[in-house]
């Protein structure tokens, strides 16, 4: 297990419960018409039809080779290409629960948050297997894969990759160079100013990549501080993730002029869904990442 | 001319019945007339044409020999004073600043209160029998303080002309006659125009020079307390049955009870 | 004469709290040179053009938001009016979600947008509440501005529900307003929407003290009614309209400095606008300074700091106003 700096409680897996109820909701009453007499759901049993409701085990579900099993994604889960054939049931954070149900699916992977608890709670009553997953770094994508590969039934597979990325990651570590490393502001958003701290996973992989976030101390994911804060720390590099080239439009406005990695035009920029949640592309997003970085004179 | 009216009509939109139709009369430099007449008999809406408030519908209302929409707001406020029939304050104010209030239309939008209009104040509250009211909060006020201390605003003013529009009502006797005897006596001296809406058709024949009696928007009579204000016309007007007696030569009238003849009680 | 020296000083000690303090710890030497330009060039970049304006910025709205609010408490005749009751601070978050979900370029974009979404909210509330004419009816003006604001909430919800997580997230925090975008451009520019209207409503102290009594008695005690109340709404507008551009919606300074200025000035508005401004000014300009430092390296939204701060204060005001 990789160490985990910000760690949250992650929702086992739930045995279902077989009910005759009388439910209250007009969609848990339509679910409930579809899914009537199911059997309980069976933890020994690998899950025939999968609903993901995160972009991140979507992708994670079909480099277990569970691809076939996916019956349902959210709208923004479109890695790999295969998946876009997947139909899509909606959201993934307060999610069409009738949607979900509607693909008749043994199990469901949902992203962990308090917003997801009704929803995971109704799915649950009606005797379907809940995953509840958490991606922030790196080393969750083990953990994760571990999982979903049990109750997929490609526990072989998972435990193979997920040996793989862990061993490769420690090289990776040590290989990151123990010289000198750049500075680097990882920017969300503009206005506000809202940068990376060190508990995402894209702090890691400017790690990986030889270089080091300007706001690497801060254990949470994300934080809003103000311009003088940044020109303080005076970044080297300042990293956008997203689409685009050049330097950004919000660059040209005056108080922004104060950080002297902006005023002197010192972006890189990189972008594509490795760098919007952690996967087993890490490594070769680190390695663009690298390359991205060096780009940027001296 | 103080206040002119021709032929004077004015309907509130979407209304059909017309609130004041074809009123003619003119009031003096000097004079002291009464409008009465019922409810919604047209008496306010009267007053604010002449006010320049409202724009007539038919005929012409004439104000200090202007007409009366053509003056603008300050400068008819430096030479009337007006006390309407309500007033709601919403913000807490002190006495004293509320009569002050009454000082504005002479006052330059960026100018100070000078020691001269301090001095109009005290008057204007003296006057008003409102001078030892100058501290409080007029969210204390009783009805009758309250109508007292918007008649030493409007005294504040310095105005040659007042208009008062139900200004007596909630005030107990006392005060009423002060208000009444307060006003003839500007209309003296220094030689005030007053024109009063009241509901009290006795203290008007008595205080007053000349009577308007307004019945359905119409002015149904304009003259002499002893001319206007008979029986016939009362009774019509009030659609109730009184008698009329005399006192000093004033037609002073009764409303009688159900029952009640004019036959009974002394003289005739 | 006491209560406006305390005011002034008051005043300058906000302003001087926003040029010492910030997320960057510099001491008073620092910042001293710093101004003068001497020093380590990061410093002097830091207080020159970030926190001089941000601060100047701060008070600037602050003051005008206050000012805004007691002219409005006095136009609407109803103590608990605010700038934003106009409807105009959800035609501005409007038009900066917009603006944000569909990645509008620019870098002005946002504010810029939300200057144009509040214009029309403006407008749109005008054509609510003007009846029979050219009256401006201001009980039609409080409700349509109640409606018109509601109605662009709703609106902004149902986008923000709609869009990608990310801009959501975004869109929300500039809402709760903040002043990160503050240099001496935007201060210039916020100084030129902001100066005539300001005077414009100064120019009408004395007839907003006669309004405060009602139209009719104001009437009657010489005031131009319905062009005084047009003049108003305008410049109410266009001045909330600029805060808003500039700095997102931040809430309780227009609503609760005016009431707290009259406890001590009265309700003259030729003291109590100034007053209110000064106040408005250093507790803006004072909260922004809370909001940067208070978990630095982290930012509050401004708007999160005036509402922490003006609750208890409101409350202590309603129980003097109850009695």
């Amino acid at each position: 297990m990789g160490e985990r700096i910000a760690s949250r409680p992650r929702a086992r897996t739930r045995p279902g419960v077989v009910r005759r109820v009388c439910l209250a909701g007009i969609p848990l009453a339509v679910a409930s018409v579809l899914s009537c007499g199911s059997p309980p759901a069976d933890t020994h049993q690998p899950s025939a039809r999968i609903v993901s409701l995160a972009p991140a085990s979507t992708e994670l579900l079909f480099a277990l080779g569970a691809g076939p099993q996916v019956v349902g994604r959210t709208r923004w889960g479109v890695d790999p290409p295969e998946a876009e054939a997947v139909p899509s049931v909606g959201d993934g954070l307060e999610p069409n629960v009738e949607a979900v149900a509607g693909r008749r699916p043994d199990l469901v992977v949902f992203y962990q948050s308090p917003a997801n608890a009704a929803a995971m709670e109704q799915l649950a009553q009606l005797g379907i297997r809940i995953v509840a997953i958490r991606m922030d770094r790196l080393e969750d994508v083990i953990d994760a894969a571990r999982e979903l590969g049990h109750a997929t039934g490609h526990a072989a597979r998972a435990d193979s990759l997920a040996d793989g990325f862990a061993a490769a990651l420690d090289s990776a570590r040590a290989d990151s160079g123990a010289g000198p490393r750049r500075s680097v502001l990882i920017l969300s958003w503009d206005q506000p100013p809202i940068i990376i701290g060190g508990g995402s996973f894209q702090s890691q992989l400017v790690d990986l990549a030889g270089a080091r976030n300007v706001f690497g101390e801060l254990t949470r994911p994300s934080a809003q501080v103000s311009i003088e804060t940044i020109a303080a720390r005076d970044p080297d590099i300042v990293l956008v993730i997203g689409g685009g080239t050049g330097t950004p439009d919000w660059a040209e406005r005056p108080e922004w002029k104060v950080v002297r990695a902006v005023r002197e035009r010192r972006f890189a920029r990189v972008e594509g869904t490795a760098f919007s949640h952690p996967s087993f592309r890490a490594l070769d997003a680190a390695r663009l990442l690298r390359r991205a970085l060096e780009a940027v004179p001296q | 001319m103080i206040f002119e009216a021709r032929a004077l009509s004015f309907a509130y939109p979407a209304i059909d019945v017309p609130a004041v139709q074809d009123v003619s009369l003119a009031i003096g430099r000097g004079e002291f007339v009464a409008i009465v007449g019922p409810n919604g008999s047209g008496k306010t809406t009267l007053v604010r044409l002449l006010l320049g408030a409202l724009a007539p519908t038919a005929g012409q209302a004439r104000t200090l020999g202007r007409a009366a929409r053509s003056w603008s707001a300050r400068a008819l406020a430096q030479r009337v004073g007006v006390v309407a029939q309500r007033e709601e304050p919403v913000f807490p104010l002190r006495v004293r600043h509320m009569v002050t209030l009454g000082r504005y239309p002479h006052v330059g939008a960026l100018q100070s209160l000078s020691s001269v209009d301090e001095a109009v104040v005290d008057r204007a509250l003296a006057y008003a029998d409102a001078t030892h009211l100058g501290h409080r909060w007029i969210a204390t006020l009783s009805g009758g303080e309250w109508q007292r201390v918007r008649l030493a605003r409007a005294l504040a003013q310095e105005p040659e002309v007042l208009v008062l529009d139900e200004a007596t009502g909630g005030l107990d006797v006392r005060h009423e006659m002060e208000v009444f005897e307060l006003v003839a006596g500007l209309v003296t001296d220094p030689g005030l125009t007053a024109v009063i809406v009241t509901h009290h058709v006795n203290l008007a024949a008595r205080y007053a020079d000349r009577v308007v009696v307004m019945d359905g928007g119409r002015a149904v009579a304009v003259g002499l307390p002893a001319q206007v204000l008979t029986q016939p016309l009362l009774e019509q007007v009030f659609a109730w049955p009184v008698t009329v007696r005399s006192w000093r030569g004033v037609p002073q009238f009764l409303p009688l009870k159900r029952g009640e003849s004019a036959q009974h009680g002394d003289g005739s | 004469m006491r209560r406006w020296t305390g005011l002034a000083v008051l005043a300058v000690a906000a302003l001087a709290i926003g040029v010492l303090a910030g997320p960057v710890d510099l001491g008073a030497r620092d910042v001293v040179s710093g101004l003068m330009g001497r020093g380590d060039p990061v410093h002097v970049v830091i207080v020159r053009n970030l926190r001089v304006p941000r601060v100047l910025l701060a008070f600037a709205v602050g003051g005008s938001l206050a000012v805004t609010g007691a002219v409005l408490q006095a136009l609407v005749r109803n103590p608990l009016a605010d700038p934003y009751l106009l409807g105009l601070s959800g035609g501005a978050g409007l038009g900066a979600v917009l603006a944000i979900t569909l990645g509008l370029a620019g870098p002005w974009a946002v504010p810029i947008a939300a200057a144009i979404g509040a214009l029309l909210a403006i407008v749109t509330v005008y054509r609510l509440a003007v009846v029979a004419g050219s009256v401006l009816d201001t009980r039609v003006l409080l409700l349509g501005g109640v409606v018109v604001g509601a109605f662009a909430s709703a609106v902004v919800g149902a986008i923000l529900a709609l869009s990608p997580a990310e801009s959501l997230r975004n869109a929300l925090v500039w809402l709760l307003g903040g002043f990160d975008g503050a240099s001496w451009q935007a201060l210039g520019i916020f100084l030129i929407y902001a100066v005539v209207p300001i005077a414009v409503l100064y120019r009408a102290s004395r007839p907003l003290d006669l309004l405060s009594l009602g139209e009719e008695p104001a009437r009657f005690l010489g005031a131009d009614v319905e062009p005084l109340k047009r003049r108003l709404y305008v410049s109410a507008s266009v001045l909330t309209a600029a805060a808003v551009a500039v700095s997102g919606i931040i809430g309780f300074v227009g609503l609760v400095v005016p009431h707290a200025i009259r406890l001590v000035w009265g309700h003259t508005h030729r003291s109590l606008l100034p007053a209110a401004f000064l106040l408005g000014g250093a507790l803006l300009a004072g909260a922004d300074a809370l909001a940067r430092t208070a978990f630095a390296p982290l930012t509050l939204p401004v708007g999160v700091v005036t509402a922490v701060l003006g609750v208890p204060v409101f409350a202590l005001l309603l129980r003097r106003w109850a009695t």
